[in-house]
């Protein structure tokens, strides 16, 4: 089964996918029509920015166990078992943050959403972009990701390309790093500035 | 493998279905004197606010003892527990005996003492059967009296007021929240509770109350007397066991378990508000009496039970709450004794509504309290929970940009 998996070390905070995961949640499903819609449609991944301002895509995991699932009280949370995507029913959903005082990674938000009964607030995060799913496209933020931050592609698949690419920066042949040249530079300079600062 | 369970609450809920995905045969007897469907207890006060009906409450279907093939003995009370001969006894006498047993009895309101407490409509926040008893006077009621600053007397009063009743909200500390939150935190959401209409008194308790058999006045410690025609007690919770022999089970103020949720007699495990173990901030016993730590308490026992060995991590006391238009969020130790050296870093502005603080023992996170911008909370609480040694400048933490990214190495 083929998941968003994220590359921190790849990306560059331009936050591309903010506002295509936006987009892919509105109902227009066009950039310039989503922003001028009632409510305004919000992203479910949230570029934080890093001790080096570095960016790092932050998106629900759809952990198993899903300490979400465990805490909500009214058991809105719940898991597709065929996409392994744990979702949240906002008919169900009493706003009570429950899942944000459990989420290790922080990626609750709380707002009106298109989907949930009209003027509404409840929680809402990544679901995978499991309409899109459907309609065999990949989730939007891997679709908008310009750097290969974020990839669609099965954990074993994730992992063979890490090992492939340490044996390759091991070996004295082939010096291709990590990351793409232009990022890894951006990441030095960062690191740099930062340590100027202090 | 016979296994009983005292409590149809979510600690009891959730063994069951774990003893259920590991032991498909065995026999499961549960045992709960509320005879509803598995249900929210947390939501009640939203059904007495009249913002869902009843129906909104169950968590579990109508099927939930069927389709786990579990014997429900419900409107039943456990009366006696004998570990020796592995017995539990309901009601005037019939017994049951068990190979392995749950005790997840939950808590009962702490109850108050104060002249004239069994006049009429005065009322607990626990259950169901309690929330339809205050919604039949309702309509007769004008102005209500609700004691205790926490979380169910915030929630009484919140569905309370927005019945339309006049409510006074009578907490003996000198600020709301003194569980769970610090002073800062407290003098916000009081500020907060005047706004919306709340006459809040701190600082006082009801003495006693008077009336023909129904309640009309109170009279409170400082002098001061109240008309009111109906009063809800939400002054915390005990744990319930009074069937249990100390003889055989040890018990502090809960049930003391270990990292097994076993109790200290053979085959018996308790889990949820009734039970007590090691609180990960506090390193010593303690009792949480909050859900999710029902559900991971009564999972974990429940694993045991099936024979599964799984030994959890201990539990953390934490609450989320949002009152009117104030989110907080608190968890570990908020309010430290000063000497005990630990390491205190906040920061309050007034003017966005926002306050953080954090409490530190050498490189460890134990105690926060956030009042608004709550969504990173989780993130500082898994570090609590976790035990993570904190390894960069304490200072960002308490920036409202903190996030889960600068965590990273
Ligand atoms: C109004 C209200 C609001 C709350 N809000 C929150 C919240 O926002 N967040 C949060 O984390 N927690 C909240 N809580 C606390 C939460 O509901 C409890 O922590 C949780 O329900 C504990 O679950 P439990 O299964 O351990 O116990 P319980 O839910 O108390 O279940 C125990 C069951 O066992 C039954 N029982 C007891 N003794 C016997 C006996 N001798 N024989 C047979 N049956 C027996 C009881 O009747 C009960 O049905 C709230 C509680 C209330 C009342
Ligand atoms: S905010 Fe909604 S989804 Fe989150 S725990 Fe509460 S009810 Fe469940």
């Amino acid at each position: 089964m083929k998941q968003v998996v994220v590359h921190p070390e790849r990306c560059v905070g331009c936050r591309q996918c903010m506002l295509a995961c936006a987009t892919a949640h509105s109902q227009s499903q066009r950039l310039t029509s989503a922003v001028l819609e009632t409510p305004r449609p919000k992203p479910r991944v949230h570029v934080g920015v890093g001790r080096l301002e570095e960016g790092f895509p932050n998106r629900c995991r759809h952990c198993d166990p899903a300490p979400c699932m465990l805490a909500c009280l009214p058991g809105a949370i719940y898991r597709d078992t065929a996409t392994q995507t744990v979702l949240i029913d906002a008919d169900r959903c009493i706003n009570c943050a429950s899942c944000a005082m459990v989420c290790p990674f922080g990626v609750l938000r709380y707002h009106a959403d298109r989907l949930a009964p009209a003027g509404k607030t409840v929680a809402v995060k990544c679901d995978n972009c499991i309409a899109r799913q459907i309609q065999g496209l990949v989730p939007a933020c891997v679709e908008a990701c310009r750097t290969g931050a974020l990839t669609f592609e099965t954990l074993d698949q994730a992992m063979k390309r890490k090992t492939d690419a340490v044996s390759r920066s091991m070996s004295t042949t082939a010096v291709e790093a990590e990351a793409p040249a232009g990022v890894s530079l951006l990441h030095q300079i960062k690191k740099v500035q930062a340590r100027l600062r202090t | 493998m016979h296994h009983v369970i005292i409590g149809n609450g979510i600690a009891g809920v959730s063994a069951a279905e774990a003893i259920r995905r590991i032991d498909p045969h065995s026999a499961i007897t549960m045992i709960g004197d509320e005879t509803e469907i598995p249900y929210c207890r947390p939501m009640i006060s939203m059904v007495l606010e009249g913002a869902l009906g009843p129906e909104r409450l169950p968590i579990r279907g109508r099927d939930f003892y069927a389709s786990l093939k579990i014997s429900p003995l419900l409107g039943e009370r456990v009366t006696a527990l004998d570990t020796d001969a592995r017995q539990v006894t309901i009601g005037e006498g019939r017994t049951i005996s068990y190979d392995r047993l749950l005790i997840a009895s939950g808590a009962d309101p702490r109850p108050i003492k104060a002249e004239g407490c069994d006049l009429e409509n005065i009322f607990f926040l626990r259950n169901q059967a309690q929330v339809r008893r205050m919604q039949a006077v309702l309509p007769d009621a004008r102005e209500a009296l609700v004691l205790g600053g926490g979380l169910v007397g915030f929630k009484a009063a919140y569905g309370l007021l927005r019945r339309g009743l006049k409510v006074t909200l009578v907490i003996r500390s000198g600020y709301p929240l003194s569980m769970q939150a610090d002073e800062t935190a407290g003098a916000m959401v009081l500020a907060e509770l005047c706004r919306q209409g709340l006459d809040v008194r701190v600082g006082v308790e009801a003495i006693g109350f008077e009336g023909g058999t129904a309640v009309r006045r109170a009279h409170l410690s400082d002098g001061t007397q109240l008309a009111c025609d109906l009063v809800v007690v939400g002054k915390g919770v005990l744990p319930a066991h009074s069937f249990v022999n100390r003889s055989q089970i040890t018990v502090d103020l809960g049930i003391v378990v270990d990292a097994h949720m076993r109790t200290g007699a053979a085959h018996v495990f308790a889990a949820g508000d009734v039970a007590e173990a090691v609180d990960l901030a506090r390193q010593t016993r303690w009792v949480n009496a909050i859900w999710p730590e029902a559900v991971a308490q009564g999972r974990l026992a429940g694993q045991n039970m099936a024979g599964r060995s799984v030994a959890g991590t201990g539990s953390l006391g934490r609450n989320v709450i949002r009152i009117f238009d104030l989110d907080i969020m608190t968890g570990g130790i908020v309010s430290p004794e000063q000497e005990k050296g630990y390491e205190i870093l906040q920061c309050h502005d007034p003017r966005s509504h926002t306050y953080r603080k954090m409490v530190f023992q050498c490189d460890r996170l134990v105690g926060v309290v956030m009042v608004n911008r709550i969504e990173q909370g989780g993130v500082l609480l898994s570090m609590i929970q976790g035990r993570i040694p904190v390894a960069i400048d304490k200072e960002k933490m308490l920036s409202p940009g903190f996030n889960y990214a600068q965590l990273l190495p």
